[in-house]
């Protein structure tokens, strides 16, 4: 198996810009168009009238609800239109679209087209949303394709519940010590440096060809189908590169409207969002509310946990994946503890806000939040270390999960000691207080398949390994180079791997869930193994991940430095030690827990995007405030080696582990420093010092400065 | 209007409205390898150097480039092949939709100043390019192996 210390085969042409992104790619005759986007929250759309607009100079045209119909669009739920049609939903929601011959002419005219609206009262919260006498987002959400709303309910989009409420209720009723504590966190943008854009064309023998920042090309083309009423075979999504993704390039969203203008002017149309934009109108992170309750006995062990979730999925479903169109992340709810007493609900609703998407361990890094920080208030209340009770209820090797699943390895413990054991307490400065936190999460391997085309042109012309999903910067083509190039004994500067159009290539689930990289290790060996076999021309071949059933553990401690004077705190270190085995490339395994880790950071301290009058406050990427270099902490990590991977190659995913117990760490730090326990993220400077002011700290803090 | 300068060290020439960025200008002409991320300043993906100023073009209006010597990171990664072989080489970079202005801003950091292979000081001056994807540390190992090359050339050169 290859392990890789070289630069990646398209690193310069991506410093030097020359790799194409979708707002890069200009076609021959191509116009551009923008949004009309609603401006209110809840209201009936009366009328759009669009005759200024049209008298700028280079508007083709204003397209409408009223002209395109009701053409609903979602990843798994169908009920978000691609333009709206009598009706707003949230601010940000497109009510036409204006097509031009410059970016800018259709930038003027959008302020230009005016539109009449008849506002209703808006439900903004998710809580006040599930009150029945609430206004409803949707008449009868349940009849839309493929919802999971169930019939008669009022702003549900999801509701999955597990475990046994009953048996819980009763074992926390008899338990030593109970924590029955409520966690809320915002909602939140992926934070992708390249906002989302979309190309379409319209060829001559009536083929529609699609460039997106999307990272799933094939169910993209099944999402246009559907929406469109296009057979699958019209449509071809073409090969682009993607700047950033975290979750948040999955859903069609400008994909239909952009279609639909290139039908509609027979011409090529470039829809290029500018930031202000995507950060209030795209699929962001869902807000959720938390309600943690956690037992145990006199010794700290586990009785029962109940977890009741509510999330902010705003005015649509669509852009969730998940036949239960709820959050996947809420199935590791407690998984990494030896619990068999519980009881989960997830209840997704309807607001008039930004419809919520998936953001890297889509609902794990909330619902970590809340768990992790109960787990330490359980330990409080008990009288134990918070890492001691870690250790009494962890999972064990051989020891069923709550979902009675029992992992052929299990090394929650030993990722913990790991962890502990490389911890050294840092320095603060005179006067400021210190803290440390820790937190765990587990998460399983989900193993998949994919599909490799192996060719060569002609002798002398290098390898070239033709994959269906896109490169969102992981590094999995350098992966994939690296596998083919070592099983068929050839150099790596011989192999080229590039993106497939669907045309190409059998459907493929495409970038998700951290799976990538250990199912085209599997495609490319059994490609490799067929070129060998065959001796052909072109080879196309299927493989992917299998067994062992594998969960990584990752457990994360931070550090903080806080002033008692101010609230103003500094997360010092964040150490990660995570479940490792197989480690395809140093670099880039490192990259994806450093990036991981940092947007765990900028969850936890700095990242909110939540609405004022069901407007997303933030404008721009300097309110909305991502880790720089400079806010950073200090990365450490310990690689806990020799864990088993999934086959073949021995590898478990490293994609979406660090990002996601950092907060619990983080706000276990702060409550470590100054006894100030936060259960609302992100955690400022603020909430800090209201904190140290309500639990009466203030004069023991001002003590501690001298 | 019409604006012209030196592109890249090449003559450009081209028309732009009177409030039209740089940035847009640049990619209008079909010079993407500046790109645009925040469009407010921010996150530095537009990075460019104007008559000997690192800027942000999305913030610099076109026509006050005119007449003035441009370089992106096209043209600085043909001129200081070191500076991208050092991004390329610690492997500072992922999804690459900041790495052209993370390439200016090395160059500018390097030539312009500060020039010092401290953290600190590369970490303040690297505030303005945000990365999503590598947690920094591969950006700011990059940077200060560069700077630790272009002083052993200095004093090299001096000597």
């Amino acid at each position: 198996m290859a392990t890789m210390a070289t630069i990646r085969a398209d690193a310069r042409a991506k410093l030097a810009g020359e790799q194409r992104y979708t707002s890069d790619l200009r076609r021959p005759g191509m116009c551009e168009a923008a949004l009309v986007r609603s401006g209110l929250p809840s209201a009936r759309l009366v009328s759009v009238d669009a005759a200024r607009a049209l008298g700028v100079p280079g508007v083709l045209a204003v397209l409408t609800g009223a002209e395109v119909g009701v053409r609903l669009w979602g990843r798994m739920a169908r009920d978000i239109p691609a333009l709206a049609v009598d009706r707003v939903r949230y601010v940000g929601e497109p009510v036409a679209v204006v097509i031009a011959e410059t970016r800018a002419a259709a930038d003027r005219a959008v302020e230009l087209v005016e539109v009449d609206y008849e506002p209703l009262e808006p439900v903004l919260d998710a809580l006040a949303a599930l009150d029945p006498t609430s206004p409803a987002v949707h008449e009868q959400p349940w009849l839309y394709p493929s919802a999971a709303a169930p019939e008669g309910s009022h702003n549900v989009q999801s509701r999955i519940v597990a475990g046994d409420l009953a048996a819980t209720e009763a074992a926390l009723a008899a338990s030593a010590h109970v924590v029955d504590q409520t966690y809320t966190s915002p909602r939140g943008h992926h934070g992708y440096i390249e906002p989302q854009a979309c190309v379409a064309e319209v060829d001559d023998d009536g083929r529609i060809h699609v460039w997106m920042t999307n990272k799933q090309p094939y169910r993209l083309r099944a999402q246009l189908s559907e929406c469109l009423g296009i057979d699958q075979q019209r449509i071809v999504v073409e090969p682009v590169a993607i700047g950033g993704d975290f979750g948040g390039k999955g859903a069609a969203l400008l994909a239909p409207i952009c279609v639909l203008a290139s039908e509609w002017t027979r011409r090529p149309v470039r829809i290029a969002l500018h930031y202000d934009e995507d950060l209030s109108a795209t699929n962001p992170r869902h807000g959720s509310r938390i309600r943690v309750r956690l037992g145990s006995d006199g010794e700290g062990r586990f009785s029962a946990l109940a977890v009741d979730a509510v999330f902010d999925g705003g005015a649509y479903a669509g852009c969730k994946v998940m036949p239960d169109v709820n959050l996947p992340g809420m199935s590791e709810a407690g998984t990494a503890y030896g619990l068999s007493v519980f009881a989960l609900e997830s209840v997704v609703a309807y607001t008039n806000s930004v419809p919520g998407g998936h953001m890297r361990a889509p609902g794990a890094p909330q619902l970590t939040f809340a768990l992790e920080s109960a787990v330490d208030e359980l330990a409080a209340l008990a009288g134990i270390d918070p890492v001691e009770l870690r250790r009494r209820n962890v999972l064990r090797q051989g020891e069923p999960n709550l979902h009675g699943t029992t992992w052929t390895e299990c090394r929650g413990g030993e990722v913990l000691e790991a962890a502990v054991a490389a911890s050294r307490r840092l320095e603060v400065p005179p006067g400021w207080l210190h803290g440390r936190g820790v937190a765990l999460y587990d998460r399983p391997n989900v193993p998949m398949r994919t599909t490799l085309r192996l060719s060569r042109a002609g002798t002398g012309d290098p390898l070239s390994v033709e994959v269906p999903f896109p490169d969102t910067g992981t590094g999995s083509y350098e992966a994939v180079r690296a596998e083919v190039a070592e099983q068929l004994g050839l150099d790596r500067a011989e192999v080229v791997v590039r993106l497939a159009s669907t045309a190409e290539l059998p459907p493929d689930a495409g970038v998700g869930g951290s799976w990538v990289t250990a199912s085209a290790l599997g495609a490319a060996a059994a490609a490799a193994r067929a070129w060998k076999d065959g001796g052909g021309e072109t080879i196309v071949a299927s493989g992917g991940a299998e067994g062992p059933e594998v969960t990584s553990f990752v457990v994360q401690l931070a550090q903080v430095a806080l002033d008692p004077a101010t609230g103003a705190y500094r997360v010092l270190e964040v150490l990660t030690a995570v479940d490792s085995a197989r480690v395809v490339n140093p670099r880039a395994h490192q990259m994806q827990i450093d990036g991981g880790a940092a947007m765990g950071y900028g969850f936890a301290s700095l990242e909110d995007l939540d609405l004022e009058g069901g407007q997303v406050g933030a404008g721009t990427l300097g309110e909305f405030r991502i880790p720089t270099a400079e806010d950073v902490p200090a990365w450490r990590t310990v690689l806990v080696e020799g864990s088993l991977g999934v086959e073949p190659g021995g590898v478990k995913a490293i994609g979406e582990l660090s990002n996601v117990p950092t907060a619990a760490a983080v706000a276990n730090a702060l409550a470590d420093a100054g006894g100030v326990r936060l259960r609302s993220l992100p955690l400022t400077a603020e909430k800090v010092w209201r904190g140290l002011i309500a639990s009466g700290d203030e004069g023991a803090a001002m003590r501690a400065r001298r | 209007m019409r604006v012209s300068l030196q592109l890249n060290g090449e003559t450009f020439s081209g028309d732009a409205d009177g409030d039209e960025s740089l940035l847009a200008m640049l990619r209008r002409h079909g010079h993407t390898a500046v790109k645009e991320g925040c469009g407010v300043g921010v996150c530095g993906a537009c990075g460019v150097i104007v008559g000997g100023s690192y800027v942000s073009s999305c913030l610099y209006l076109a026509g006050l480039a005119d007449g003035a010597e441009v370089w992106t990171a096209e043209g600085l990664s043909r001129t200081d092949p070191e500076t991208a072989d050092a991004l390329a080489v610690a492997e500072a970079l992922q999804c690459g939709a900041c790495s052209p202005g993370q390439l200016v801003a090395c160059w500018a950091y390097v030539h312009l100043g500060p020039g010092v292979p401290d953290e600190e000081t590369i970490r303040h001056f690297f505030a303005g390019n945000l990365c999503r994807c590598t947690g920094y540390s591969t950006i700011v190992e990059a940077v200060k192996a560069r700077c630790v090359a272009e002083g052993s050339r200095a004093r090299g050169s001096s000597a």
